[in-house]
């Protein structure tokens, strides 16, 4: 709107100048123009009366004539008429109301016209008529006519003036206004409308100004923007879908290449505990065993079948697929669980595994299954780095961070800690740097995907945490995961 | 005379790392009728593999510490006094099977397996040892 009134302001200012200017010059032209009448009448008038003076000055003298024009000053009402000599010492009565220096061209006979003021401040047309007597004396009839009536007329003039330039401008701010608010305030708002909706992320409503004018070709321009921005972030979207599908295909994918391995040792799990199982049974059901024998081999049976119980819960934990179904947990039961599943494994290549736990809990709230797999990656890794045996240790702790990555760096956030230790190779700085790199691999083809790292970083990153790793050549790695503890305030 | 003082008596060395199995085997081959000697790793059975002759028959669990079955029956593939080897795999792995038969087991053995079945394949492999060895003397 103030746009409206800026350009209504301009516009009638414009107006009321070019009208003033007009006013100014046709009231002067008036002006002139009844100056003009004026003075002719007061030389018509003069003329007559001259030319009767000079009849009256021949005939019956000077006393006389001067008499006579005494007379016809009473007769005109507006005009004063009277009697002048132009040459030096004069009675006051007959000096002109000019100086004498002014009236130059009487001398030449020639009539003179001016405008004279007096001194209370009253404005004359003075007219005089030269005649020459017959001692040759130079005298004049001076006609003087007031202005005042010239001034009241321009003044009435004024005036109408300044009321027809007041109205103009009540007027057309009045009709600019409604003008102004329907042609530009109403599209402005729309458009400004809908410029804020687009910067809000809104990009589902479209607009549409009617005609011809630029802001129905703005709004056009703004609806293609708005199109374009809309499909641009559609496609992005889309383009996210397929990443994150891609990326959960991929997490699936090396899920199962981590089962693979792990089947291998679970079947060698089950087989010998049903193997025990299925020999028992038969040694209860032959001939010849003793009463004690026989509990015994009962007792071992519900001993192996419980082993077994165990590891196909784990297996089905770890193989359950989905999104992240988080939960609160404490790590140290997580770990402890991890111990039984994986201890087969290691032990087979020779190595111990160590699960050291805190008396605290350490809550965090995550998605158990996810960071299992994260463990076990890690933990496969470490046994595969120690081919002379040695101790994996898992380690549940609070730690002192100090090397929070920026992003994470919240003063109130209390960091809880698990720990993959090996004593196996150890790596290489350049190793190091891509170990999170999906598909690096320094395992043989076949071996190993070079996924598991790079989606346990992914893991522990969606869980708010980050990945720490510490190596040295020859002696092993410790990778540490940090994860904000869950405090039971929190609200999910 | 040898020979058939073993057919008495055979001995049976047997080698599985889990406990329960091991002492299950043990005595039900015992109750067969068999001497069995026990160890529950690869590098035991590999010590004991030094005096290959005393045993008649190895029964071999293939993942063990230390050295699987596997790399045990290897090393003794150049070795002409080790017994017949009896492997014992998980769920029929195909890929281990094949493996154990390329490195000279005379047979292998599915876990989980009937008890039965087990003394049966020991039988048959001992008879089938001894028949060989006999055959072997006859032509000498």
């Amino acid at each position: 709107m103030r746009l409206t009134i800026k350009i209504t302001f301009a516009v009638i200012l414009g107006v009321a100048l070019i009208f003033s200017v007009y006013s100014y010059f046709s009231i002067q032209r008036e002006r002139q123009q009844l100056k003009k009448n004026l003075s002719r009448e007061a030389r018509h008038i003069g003329e007559s009366l001259r030319f009767l003076v000079a009849e009256i000055w021949q005939q019956r003298g000077e006393d006389v004539a001067i008499a006579f024009l005494k007379r016809a000053d009473q007769d005109y009402e507006h005009t004063l008429v009277r009697w002048v000599w132009l040459d030096g010492d004069v009675a006051l009565q007959y000096q002109p109301r000019v100086p004498v220096e002014q009236l130059e061209a009487l001398f030449n006979e020639e009539t003179v016209a001016l405008l004279a003021g007096s001194p209370d401040g009253q404005d004359f047309l003075l007219t005089y008529l030269p005649l020459i007597t017959d001692n040759g004396r130079v005298g004049a009839i001076e006609l003087s006519e007031s202005m005042n009536e010239m001034h009241d007329y321009v003044q009435e003039s004024l005036r109408r003036s300044a009321i027809v330039v007041g109205i103009s401008v009540v007027s057309g701010l009045l009709f600019m206004g409604v003008l102004g608010s329907f042609w530009i305030g109403r599209p402005m708002r729309k458009l400004h409308a809908q410029a804020e909706r687009i910067g809000t992320g809104d990009l589902t409503t479209s607009i549409n100004l009617s005609g011809g004018d630029e802001f129905a070709k703005l709004s056009a321009t703004i609806e293609r923007m708005r199109r374009q921005l809309a499909e641009a972030r559609e496609a992005e979207q889309v383009a996210n879908d397929e990443k994150y599908e891609a990326l959960e295909k991929l997490r699936h994918t090396e899920r199962l290449a981590t089962l693979g391995q792990l089947s291998a040792g679970i079947a060698h799990e089950l087989g010998t505990p049903l193997n025990v199982i299925a020999g028992r049974a038969k040694l209860i059901d032959s001939s010849g065993m003793e009463g004690v024998d026989i509990s015994r081999s009962a007792k071992i049976i519900g001993e192996q079948a419980e082993r077994m119980t165990q590891i196909i819960r784990q297996l089905l934990s770890f193989a359950r697929r989905g999104e992240a179904r988080k939960q609160t947990l404490d790590l140290n039961i997580l770990l402890r669980g991890l111990h039984s599943l994986l201890e087969p494994i290691a032990h087979e290549q020779g190595i111990d595994l160590t699960v050291i736990g805190t008396e605290q809990p350490l809550p965090v709230h995550a998605d158990s299954g996810q960071l299992q797999q994260v463990l076990i990656n890690l933990t496969l890794n470490g046994i595969q780095a120690m081919e002379n045996g040695g101790t994996i240790t898992l380690t549940g702790c609070r730690p002192e961070v100090t090397n929070i990555p920026e992003k994470l760096n919240n003063k109130e956030t209390v960091w809880v800690c698990m720990q993959v230790s090996d004593q196996g190779r150890g790596m290489e700085q350049e190793t190091l740097q891509q170990i999170f790199d999906p598909f690096f691999t320094t395992k043989e083809v076949g071996q190993g995907t070079g996924l598991g790292l790079s989606i346990a970083y992914g893991i522990v990153e969606e869980h708010g945490g980050w990945i720490d790793v510490d190596t040295t050549l020859g002696k092993g790695s410790c990778f540490s995961i940090y994860l904000p503890e869950f405090s039971s305030g929190e609200t999910v | 005379m040898e020979a058939v003082c073993l057919d008495h008596h055979p001995q049976i060395l047997l080698a599985e790392d889990d406990l329960e199995l091991r002492e299950l085997l043990t005595l039900v081959l015992s109750r067969a009728g068999y001497q069995v000697t026990s160890c529950d790793n690869g590098l035991q059975l590999l010590e004991h593999l030094e005096h290959a002759d005393q045993y008649n028959l190895i029964i071999s669990d293939v993942r063990m510490p230390a050295l699987t079955g596997l790399e045990v029956l290897e090393s003794q593939i150049d070795n002409p006094r080790c017994p017949p080897f009896i492997c014992m795999t998980a769920f029929g792995d195909e890929v281990t099977h094949a493996a154990a038969r390329r490195f000279g087991a005379s047979a292998t053995i599915d876990k989980p397996f009937d008890l039965d079945e087990m003394i049966e394949l020991v039988h048959y492999t001992c008879l089938r040892t001894k028949t060989e060895n006999l055959s072997v003397r006859s032509r000498s």
